[in-house]
């Protein structure tokens, strides 16, 4: 089985300042930045099918970003990832999310052309599109399925997956090759090993350009972007509320009921 | 540039399998006021089985503002498949040219919605909670992006129809006028059974006697402090009280305390009721995110540090384990009905 884990590289927005959340665009430099949450479930993922697949089974990652990505691809191939590839050149950075697919969907049909599935995180922190991984799946005509938390391999080329969506908890037979995109997991996340380490600071990450990918120049950047963006702004913050610093629980609590009936709460 | 011959405002509606078409109803209500700036009429789309019935459905949709219902039916269409949905509804887009096309926030559509646009060559703006149209007429759609610690405004103005996928609780459902009815106007979708690449096994359906997180106007969520399992019964109690639902940090998850269909924040739902209130949760970013666009927020916390209190409306610094029985009491004293 060989699967392939779309990884992003996002700001970690735990670090943000304020002052980096001006008009100027999602800020991207001069920042800390971290693997996309959501991807290192699609990676966890990838690995456990890769154990159940046996021998022969490979994870590739791709990832499309500026040079300081090779941190989120090395980091993948430490956790037991077997090959990466950048997509880095300055006119990838300018497109939105459907020249993103379009340039992911050409670099899994060439970079890695044995592949059976492909893995994407359900969003991404930064853009927080959600439309990344069903694109791909248009682009190459696989099925997709979003919002999932499990993939067990049933057969030569079927998988059983779990999803949690506005009905439940659902479960599906894909046939392969196909597209799912991973939410949070019930199971943990493996950390890597010295070994795993070594191996990353060895792999060599080959970076690949639109050319590279036999995309023209209107494939990609904002000649292939479908939206146009007019604003972008922090989100006003709330001014401090009340605190009541009270002994008497019974009374802290008549003051909060007080408060909720000025809210018309209650 | 020649976008002239795109007409109307459709909202999509999925309605096979027992959906509920809620989220449909809500998308009604911003396709009416589009339509006002407009002056376009307005369709709904049902996309179900044969043998489902829809016919209630389409009354309401109809009763809600719906000018047309398309009421898109197959054999094929009884189980959401990704590339069957994609087809048929392409296919009417295709033909019928509206001018704007607005999906629910669900799982379901956002799986298909991305897939549409790529196929018709067209944008799809995602998750928005504010639309409205520009001096220009066009859609313009406000979403927040960087967990939610910014707004973006956008356009899908390059092509047509323009599309978007709307946050769910964005907009209220509006009341059904019985006097409103719509032309239904069944269409049978060419679709091949070798597109099924995905098959349905099971669902297993959520407690449906349980509130669901995203639809809640009120969330209790308990964190570490609540220090047990079984002492969580303490946010239980509160929720079952104010009818609301039930809602946990990421620590109580991990540590299994709670399912992770409860879990709040970055890794987890993302939740906007009217009031939401947070038992011993200190407050982390990653919380945040999850509830921060709630209406109103209370905190209950032994540590009056905790970050949690920079975001909450009304905070209480103590023990939830002599707070919240007291407010359960008061509660029960009060015995008047939450307005929410
Ligand atoms: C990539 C990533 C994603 C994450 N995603 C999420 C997410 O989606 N959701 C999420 O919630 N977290 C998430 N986290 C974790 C987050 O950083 C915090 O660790 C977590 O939210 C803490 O949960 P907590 O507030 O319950 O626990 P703690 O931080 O341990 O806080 C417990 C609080 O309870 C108070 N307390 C203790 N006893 C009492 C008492 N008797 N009475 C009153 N108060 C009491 C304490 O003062 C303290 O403030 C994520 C972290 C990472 C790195
Ligand atoms: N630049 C990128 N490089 C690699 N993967 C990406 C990139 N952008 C998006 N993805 C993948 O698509 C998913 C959804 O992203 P988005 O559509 O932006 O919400 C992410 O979780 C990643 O798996």
């Amino acid at each position: 089985m060989n699967i392939v884990v779309f990884i992003k590289q996002v700001p970690d927005n735990t670090k943000l300042k304020p002052e980096q959340l001006g008009e100027a665009g999602i800020p991207r430099e001069g920042v800390e930045m971290m693997v996309n949450p959501f991807d290192e479930y699609a990676l966890e993922t990838a690995l456990r099918l890769k154990e159940a697949g046996g021998e022969g089974s490979k994870v590739s990652i791709i990832s499309l970003g500026s040079g300081s990505a090779k941190d989120v691809v090395k980091k993948a191939i430490a956790a037991g990832g077997d090959e990466a590839f950048l997509l880095t050149d300055p006119v990838f950075l300018e497109g939105d999310n459907t020249a993103t697919a379009l340039a992911l969907a050409n670099a899994a049909k060439t970079l890695v052309p044995d592949h059976h599935m492909l893995l994407f995180g359900q969003t991404s922190l930064d853009d927080g599109t959600s439309q990344t991984g069903p694109k791909v799946a248009e682009l190459l005509e696989y099925p997709s399925l979003t919002a999932c938390k499990n993939a067990e391999i049933t057969g030569e080329s079927t998988l059983k997956i779990m999803r949690e969506t506005e009905r439940g908890v659902e479960f599906h037979e894909m046939t392969l090759p196909g597209v799912i995109c991973m939410m949070k997991c019930d199971y943990e996340l493996r950390t890597a090993n010295i070994k795993g380490v070594m191996k990353a600071n060895k792999t060599q990450i080959p970076v690949k350009t639109p050319a590279d990918l036999g995309l023209s120049s209107e494939q990609v950047g904002a000649n292939a972007s479908t939206t146009t963006l007019t604003r972008l702004w922090q989100r006003p913050e709330k001014s401090a509320g009340i605190k009541v610093e009270e002994a008497d629980p019974t009374v802290a609590v008549e003051q909060l009921l007080g408060f909720l009936k000025t809210q018309k709460v209650l | 540039m020649g976008f002239e011959e795109y007409k109307g405002i459709w909202v999509v509606a999925e309605a096979s399998e027992g959906r509920s078409t809620e989220p449909a109803q809500e998308l009604l209500t911003v396709a009416k006021e589009l339509s006002a700036k407009l002056g376009q009429s307005i369709s709904a789309v049902v996309l179900s089985g044969t043998s489902d019935d829809t016919t209630s459905t389409e009354t309401l949709l109809g009763q809600l503002g719906a000018d047309t219902v398309y009421s898109i039916k197959h054999d094929l269409l009884a189980q959401y498949q990704s590339q069957l949905y994609t087809k048929a509804l392409s296919d009417l887009i295709l033909a019928k040219k509206p001018n704007i096309v607005l999906f629910s926030g669900t799982p379901t559509a956002m799986d298909y919605a991305p897939r549409v646009t790529v196929r018709i060559g067209g944008g799809l703006m995602s998750n928005v909670s504010e639309l409205s149209v520009n001096d220009n007429g066009e859609l313009d759609g406000v979403k927040s992006c960087l967990a939610e610690s910014m707004l973006v405004s956008y356009r899908t103005d390059k092509a047509r129809p323009q599309m978007a996928t709307v946050r769910g609780k964005s907009y209220a459902t509006g009341q059904p006028d019985a006097n409103r009815n719509a032309v239904v106007e069944v269409v049978t979708p060419e679709l091949s059974a070798d597109l099924a690449k995905t098959r349905l096994l099971e669902v297993q359906a959520g407690d449906t006697a349980k509130k669901k997180l995203e639809d809640a106007d009120i969330v209790v969520s308990g964190g570490r402090g609540l220090q047990s399992a079984e002492q969580f019964v303490l946010v239980e109690n509160l929720a079952a009280q104010l009818g609301a639902a039930v809602g946990a940090s990421r620590a109580v998850v991990d540590a299994g305390w709670r399912p992770h269909s409860e879990q709040v924040g970055q890794t987890g739902k993302t939740v906007s009721p009217k009031l939401y209130i947070a038992l011993g949760i200190s407050g982390a970013i990653q919380h945040l995110v999850g509830m921060r666009t709630s209406g109103t927020i209370i905190a209950i916390n032994r540590d009056a540090e905790a970050p949690i209190f920079k975001t909450a409306d009304f905070g209480i610094v103590g023990d939830v384990f002599d707070v919240v029985p007291a407010l359960v009491d008061a509660l029960k004293k009060e015995g008047s009905p939450v307005s929410v």
